[in-house]
């Protein structure tokens, strides 16, 4: 038990049950979130998400967080229920901290993935009875190989590498069609551009989604609500901040918005 | 045998002068504050006896490495488990110490027929603001102090007193001060246990060692360079100034050559 540095199975010891199945009420409609999205660029990895949550028709909440940062190399990108969603956050950030400290070492970047599989795994029946979907991306800095990677997960666990990209969520078909035709017919790949211009094709790319998706938040300069963009490059993770989101959209992205 | 309380007692005693034996040749461990944070700093012949406990907690520890790593894992699942469940401010070194670990270690040195843990542990806290960090020593029997600004761990009472005496007359404002401060402070400790070692007479290393002899600088880093013949300085910091929610990293090779008083830089690290 302690021994392997195991943090999740100290707390199912202690009793604890990660995303108890319950039958969804057909008359109510849960919260859920919504577009995300992570492609490699020059230095690394972006990851983006809008700041929408709904339910049903009702906007929710207007300033969600859906690009968790759990370690200084690692960032989960959420989309489906929020209260699972954060739940698993928790637990692979004090997983992660667990293993290092009792260890005396960082978990493998392998370790990190399997770690938030093994968690969508035991939230399946959560997820059938449709109280606890999450269908996350991960990404992070893998020191082992050098690299920053992407990978993706169905509700049940299983994880796949988004080679150039991921996305995830409601809005997320509007992307995806976009990101290849970038990817394939753009000046230049995704993998080569610079950090600003990422940062503007993943603006970009999320006021499209908002556009044909009700439940994805755009961009509302008059509340000063931008996207979340998190970067993850050799030097650790790293969030744009509103000031520099601001200007580039205003420079690069506003016209016809 | 046992039942009888002038027996117990007995055993008791007996088990204390045990303990004191086996703390004789351990290294000290020095905690101290700095501008941006927390220092701890041993000498080791390899393994570590400096870790990484919860965001803003660190641990320093003399005696049994199998014991040490124990109580090291007790506060781990203790920290995690109530940093998941409630918060990370919940996590505090007073809750971790007085109803975690204290009580443990208090319950195995009085159970006369099982061994005791061979362990003095030093826990120290970064605080959300400064000017509170905390400092809680834990002895072999289960005893437990609160210090502020610094705190040390040594053979004896009397080694930790000199110790005491000396760190405090040293600026620790920079982190260059406080690991100056605290190699000298653990030069001073280690010194006290050397020559009661050689006296063969554990009480007498008051009287032993004249106060202007053992605190002299440059006898200080003598000895020092002595030591580094067969141990490696270790320093680890909570520092107060790094990104994210944890605290706690150790000072490479690099950094501590840069931060070393400059009588000691040339020695390999």
């Amino acid at each position: 038990m302690g021994l392997q540095g195991d943090f999740y199975q100290l707390l199912k010891e202690q009793g604890y049950v990660l995303g108890v199945p319950g039958q969804a009420d057909a008359g109510r409609e849960l919260t859920t979130a919504t577009t995300i999205l992570a492609f490699k660029y020059h230095d690394g990895v972006l990851v983006a998400g809008d700041r929408r949550a709904t339910a049903g028709n009702l906007v929710m909440y207007d300033r969600t967080d859906k690009v968790l940062e759990i370690d200084r190399y690692s960032v989960m990108a959420i989309a489906g229920v929020p209260a699972t969603a954060y739940e698993m956050a928790r637990i692979l950030e004090h997983s992660f901290k667990y293993y290092r400290r009792t260890q005396l070492q960082e978990l493998s970047f392998e370790g990190k993935l399997r770690a938030l599989s093994k968690l969508l795994k035991e939230n399946v029946p959560a997820a059938l009875a449709g109280t606890g979907a999450v269908v996350p991306i991960f990404a992070g800095y893998d020191a082992g190989q050098e690299a920053a990677k992407i990978y993706f997960y169905d509700i049940l666990g299983a994880e796949f590498e988004g080679v150039d990209y991921a996305v995830s969520g409601s809005g997320s078909s509007t992307i995806r069609g976009i990101l290849h035709y970038l990817n394939t017919w753009g000046e230049q790949p995704l993998s080569a551009m610079p950090e600003e211009q990422a940062t503007v094709q993943a603006l970009r790319l999320l006021t499209s989604a908002a556009e044909f998706d009700s439940a994805t938040g755009g961009i509302n300069r008059d509340a000063g609500l931008y996207p979340v963009i998190k970067l993850i490059t050799s030097g650790g993770v790293r969030m744009m901040s509103d000031l520099q989101l601001r200007s580039l959209f205003e420079s690069r992205v506003s016209k016809g918005v | 045998m046992y039942e009888e309380p002038y027996r117990w007692v007995e055993a008791v005693g007996n088990r204390r002068h045990y303990l004191d034996d086996q703390f004789k040749t351990g290294a000290p461990v020095v905690g101290v504050t700095y501008e941006g944070g927390i220092l701890l700093m041993t000498m080791s012949k390899g393994t570590s006896k400096l870790y990484e406990i919860y965001d803003r907690l660190a641990l320093g520890g003399m005696g049994h490495p199998a014991d040490l790593e124990k109580l090291r894992f007790n506060l781990l699942e203790m920290a995690h488990v109530e940093g998941f469940n409630r918060s990370a401010s919940d996590v505090t070194g007073g809750r971790l110490v007085k109803y975690g670990i204290a009580p443990v270690i208090k319950q195995a040195f009085e159970e006369v027929f099982k061994a005791p843990f061979i362990v003095k542990i030093l826990l120290v806290e970064l605080s959300q603001t400064s000017r509170k960090d905390g400092f809680l020593t834990i002895n072999y029997d289960g005893t437990f102090e609160e210090k502020s600004e610094y705190a040390v761990l040594a053979a004896t009472s009397v080694v930790e007193q000199k110790m005491v005496e000396y760190l405090r007359q040293q600026d620790h404002v920079s982190l260059e001060d406080a690991v100056g401060g605290a190699i000298r402070t653990w030069a001073v400790g280690d010194r006290v246990q050397r020559r009661a070692l050689e006296d063969g007479e554990g009480q007498n290393e008051a009287k032993a060692d004249s106060d202007q002899q053992g605190t002299d600088s440059e006898a200080l880093y003598a000895h020092l360079r002595r030591c580094l013949d067969e141990k490696t300085i270790e320093c680890a910091v909570l520092d107060r100034h790094v990104p994210g929610s944890s605290k706690y990293r150790v000072l490479t090779a690099d950094e501590l050559s840069a931060v070393l008083p400059k009588d000691l830089r040339p020695t390999r690290l």
